[in-house]
């Protein structure tokens, strides 16, 4: 026995290791059943599924690379939080300054960036998924909708987010959705002052859609993302192929 | 079905063959020696099922959650380099005095936006969206329930409805995307031989 095959089994030996996982390497059913179920991350999954739920071209992955992206663009956003104020003063300039003098501040901005918007596309391509393998049906209906106000949550959080840098792209952009909002009937003016805290994008407007940004919509996002993944095994797994 | 049940019930239990006794034959007392009366007898094959169901399941660790792992560690590093390389946009501070020729909202509302150059602005900014998310959120699930038939060609009517609500979506964002330009008029992106030609495209992620 080697030196460090030797440290290897002290450390897999010694308490600590084995307070932090119940069992050893799970190499056979039985373990790797416990595994997944006695590990708080994997138990979302059963222990065992269906075989067609594992073929990647039945799912091509897209709920579960959306949230992925939920999760990077989790941490990626705090990182960026440390380094922004939502004020109309210092946006932009916290922006450029994340850009030219934070470490990783550039590569971390571009991945929360292209991340949004490629959930966005991917929640797209999972929602046309489940409706192409009928997988709406009963008992998937209410799921069906759960999903429909999760696709909503992910368009609002990445609307929310585009305005932050405060430049000319971002404000505009949301002045055109201010606008579009006034043309609802009758409760036009009550929700551009609820949305948009006034008649006209403002400090009011950055200050709510950030706060929308990073605490009201991802919280509402996670407990609906809760309760879209508990309602997929109570509602029987991952619907069958065609 | 009933033929087999029939069959199974004439059946005549034969004594076990001594070589071929298993574990839970070796297991078997003589009743005379349990010290506890025979409240009920429990067929053997409703305890111990010997027919087992054929079984399409397979276990999560490792085929479920390998795939798990190789699509999120594609993502990360198809994120990666994409951050590495392509930088998001910033352009000037935001200023409300001065219009800019090009004023587009994000992709996925450029649909909508497209549509307020056809219609009404409460038919394309509010009927529209709102009888889409009604529809497609929370009607269709309940009027579309015939749990048996999924194939799409059984369903040909959603199916048809949807890819067309679909494509006229990818439509509108399309031309929004690729063919409006300063003023939001109509361009033709890079093609020289158009009146209406653009040396670039009018938009930013």
């Amino acid at each position: 026995m080697s030196f460090l095959e030797r440290v290897d089994l002290a450390i897999r030996r010694s308490g600590v290791w084995r307070s932090l996982f119940r069992n050893p390497y799970p190499t056979d059913e039985r373990s790797r059943a416990y595994a997944v179920m006695n590990n708080v991350f994997l138990h979302l999954h059963p222990v065992r599924v269906r075989q067609h739920a594992v073929k990647f071209a039945y799912t091509f992955c897209l709920g579960g690379l959306s949230f992925f992206l939920f999760l990077v663009l989790t941490v990626t956003g705090v990182y960026l939080m440390f380094f922004y104020i939502p004020s109309t003063t210092s946006a932009y300039s916290d922006i450029l300054n994340i850009q030219a003098s934070v470490a990783f501040g550039l590569l971390t901005r571009n991945v929360h960036r292209w991340g949004a918007h490629l959930m966005v596309f991917f929640v797209f391509l999972h929602m046309m998924r489940v409706f192409y393998h009928g997988a709406y049906k009963p008992p998937r209906e209410f799921n069906w909708v759960i999903g429909v106000l999760l696709l909503l949550m992910t368009i609002a959080l990445s609307f929310t987010g585009y305005l932050l840098p405060w430049d000319q792209i971002s404000f505009w952009a949301i002045t055109i959705g201010l606008n579009m909002a006034s043309y609802t009937p009758v409760i036009n003016t009550p929700i551009q002052n609820l949305i948009f805290g006034g008649l006209e994008v403002g400090q009011n407007t950055l200050l709510r859609f950030y706060v929308l940004h990073i605490m009201v919509l991802p919280l509402v996002a996670a407990i609906l993302l809760a309760v879209h993944f508990w309602r997929i095994r109570k509602d029987g797994g991952i619907s069958g192929p065609l | 079905m009933t033929d087999t049940k029939q069959d199974q019930e004439k059946r005549v239990v034969l004594p076990v063959d001594p070589t071929r006794r298993t574990e839970i034959d070796k297991q078997r007392v003589p009743m005379s020696a349990r010290p506890y009366r025979l409240l009920a007898m429990v067929k053997q094959d409703a305890v111990v099922r010997v027919q087992k169901e054929p079984d399409d399941t397979v276990m999560t660790w490792p085929h479920l959650l390998s795939i798990e792992f190789l699509a999120a560690t594609v993502m990360s590093v198809f994120l990666l380099l994409m951050g590495l390389f392509i930088n998001a946009p910033l352009e000037d501070l935001a200023n409300g005095n001065l219009t800019p020729p090009v004023a587009k909202a994000p992709w996925y509302l450029l649909g909508l936006q497209e549509m307020l150059a056809y219609f009404h602005p409460v038919v394309s900014g509010v009927m529209v969206p709102f009888l889409y998310i009604l529809f497609a959120g929370f009607v269709l699930p309940y009027i579309d329930r015939d749990p048996e038939r999924k194939r799409p060609s059984e369903r040909k009517t959603a199916v048809v409805l949807f890819s067309l609500l679909c494509i006229l979506g990818l439509f509108v964002t399309f031309v929004g995307v690729f063919f409006r330009g300063p003023g939001y008029s109509l361009v033709t992106p890079y093609l020289p031989f158009f009146d209406n030609f653009t040396n670039g495209l009018h938009f930013s992620l």
